[in-house]
């Protein structure tokens, strides 16, 4: 690392110790200092924030990984085995977990169980088969098993803690509000580790802070060939292709954001008002309806409903939202006056 | 004039990324070009907490700054604020101690998207 950026590790690394301090029980602060210290070689400290982590939330995924990687890195290859054969069997469509195994399996002299995995790796992902075909790791369908290889995985593993480091300080300086100190570390991460649909996803959302609307679309639509259930990314598409007014394109990658979170009812919102301006009124008021049928303590769908019944003349029906919208939130005039306008 | 509601509500979620709005405490929703912001005004800044007041005076700025930009959206005839921790007193933003009830960080819920 160079100076500069020892400097400013140094700096996120105190600021987080003394956040720490104040928040002994946010999860996320204990990932993170989990990962500084990782990063600067202590990992006694490393280990002790993961599984603080884990005990404040045994799901959190992030940390499970970051557990599983700091045992391989300790070489207590039985403990990472346990971490990442639990979460292969979580999510077994996932190369980059099949290809740990197989690192663990290597390193064990399990031979056979390694090169099933690379096996699978590829099987599961494109990815690792052009990058082990690549690095001459699998030809034709053979792997080879040999000393080139495990130099190979050694250097993904290695790569997936820095992409990792450096994806959290691009995060980090993004929420300071210093966006082109964050692209660059996001820039790094992506280098390291290409396949990695979030790397993407934060790219194409630095890239919309700047109003570099075409740049973001590039790196979501990456993500999204990465990872095609991210329905995140289709929503990010649509809202900006929003902002362009090209609505056409807006209300097609909503629909997919839809279809991939159909229990979201932030995107049904969303849905509804690009139905409702292109005058699709049924489509529309169906998609509200769902929204509140998802939570029905959101106001806004309730208030949408509530305008386009005004609107059709469907006065019994308008009343009956804007009488329910008052009584959430009593002191809304706007709502309390269209009432008045149709009692 | 411009009269589409989800145009001036993507243009709002760009200014609440732009001005580093806390959007998991913050709703917005449009309807005919009325605006409406509901929740709790927070910023995201990584900041400690031994800053608190400098913060404050920076969110108030943030906030004058962002409503004037929601007015002058192509289509936007009115805002509708129904914010827990600010109100408008004479024109002027007042800071209202309120209680958060929204406590994602505690949980854990994943820090590595933006």
């Amino acid at each position: 690392m160079k100076e500069k950026g020892i400097l400013l590790y140094k700096r996120i690394l105190g600021e987080i110790e003394k956040k720490i301090q104040i928040h002994p029980n946010y999860v996320d602060l204990h990932n993170q200092l989990a990962l500084l210290y990782m990063m600067e070689g202590d990992r006694e400290r490393a280990e002790k924030n993961l599984v603080e982590a884990l005990r404040l939330n045994p799901k959190y995924r992030e940390a499970i990984l970051n557990l599983g990687y700091l045992y391989a890195e300790l070489k207590r290859w039985k403990e990472a085995e346990d971490i990442f054969v639990s979460e292969s069997k979580k999510h077994p469509q996932d190369g980059f977990l099949h290809h740990v195994l197989s690192i663990l399996y290597f390193q064990n002299g399990k031979r056979k169980e390694a090169g099933l995995r690379i096996r699978k790796a590829i099987q599961c992902d494109p990815y690792y088969r052009d990058y082990y075909k690549k690095m001459g790791v699998s030809q034709k369908g053979i792997v080879y098993l040999d000393q080139k290889t495990e130099r190979v995985l050694k250097k993904v593993l290695l790569n997936y803690h820095h992409a990792n480091f450096h994806s959290f300080i691009g995060i980090y300086l993004a929420k300071e509000g210093k966006p082109i100190q964050a692209l660059k570390e996001l820039k790094k991460a992506e280098k390291l580790e290409p396949n990695k649909s979030l790397f993407h996803a934060n790219l194409g959302t630095i890239y919309y802070h700047q109003g570099s609307y075409q740049k973001a679309i590039q790196e979501y639509q990456k993500a999204l060939r990465i990872d095609s259930h991210y329905g995140m990314g289709y929503a990010n598409l649509s809202y900006i292709y929003g902002l362009k007014g090209r609505t056409r394109e807006a209300l097609r990658y909503m629909k997919k954001a839809v279809r991939l979170n159909p229990r979201y009812a932030d995107f049904r919102y969303s849905l509804a008002l690009l139905y409702s301006d292109r005058k699709r009124y049924k489509e529309a008021i169906s998609e509200l309806k769902k929204a509140l049928r998802i939570n029905p303590k959101y106001l806004f769908p309730r208030i949408n409903l509530g305008v386009l019944y005004e609107e059709q003349e469907r006065w019994r029906e308008a009343r009956r939202e804007y009488r329910k919208i008052l009584q959430i939130s009593p002191g809304d005039e706007h709502i309390r006056r269209r009432l008045e306008g149709i009692s | 004039m411009l009269k589409e509601d989800f145009v001036i509500q993507s243009n709002i979620r760009r200014l609440l990324v732009s001005y580093n709005i806390d959007r998991n405490k913050i709703d917005i929703g449009t309807i005919r070009g009325v605006v409406y912001v509901r929740g709790f005004f927070k910023l995201t800044y990584n900041t400690p907490e031994s800053e608190g007041e400098k913060l404050q005076g920076f969110t108030l700025k943030t906030l004058t700054t962002f409503e004037k930009r929601i007015r002058s959206l192509p289509g936007v005839s009115d805002i509708i604020f129904q914010l827990v921790d600010w109100k408008k007193e004479k024109k002027e933003w007042v800071r209202v101690e309120a209680k958060e009830e929204k406590e994602g960080d505690r949980e854990g819920k994943g820090d590595s998207t933006l």
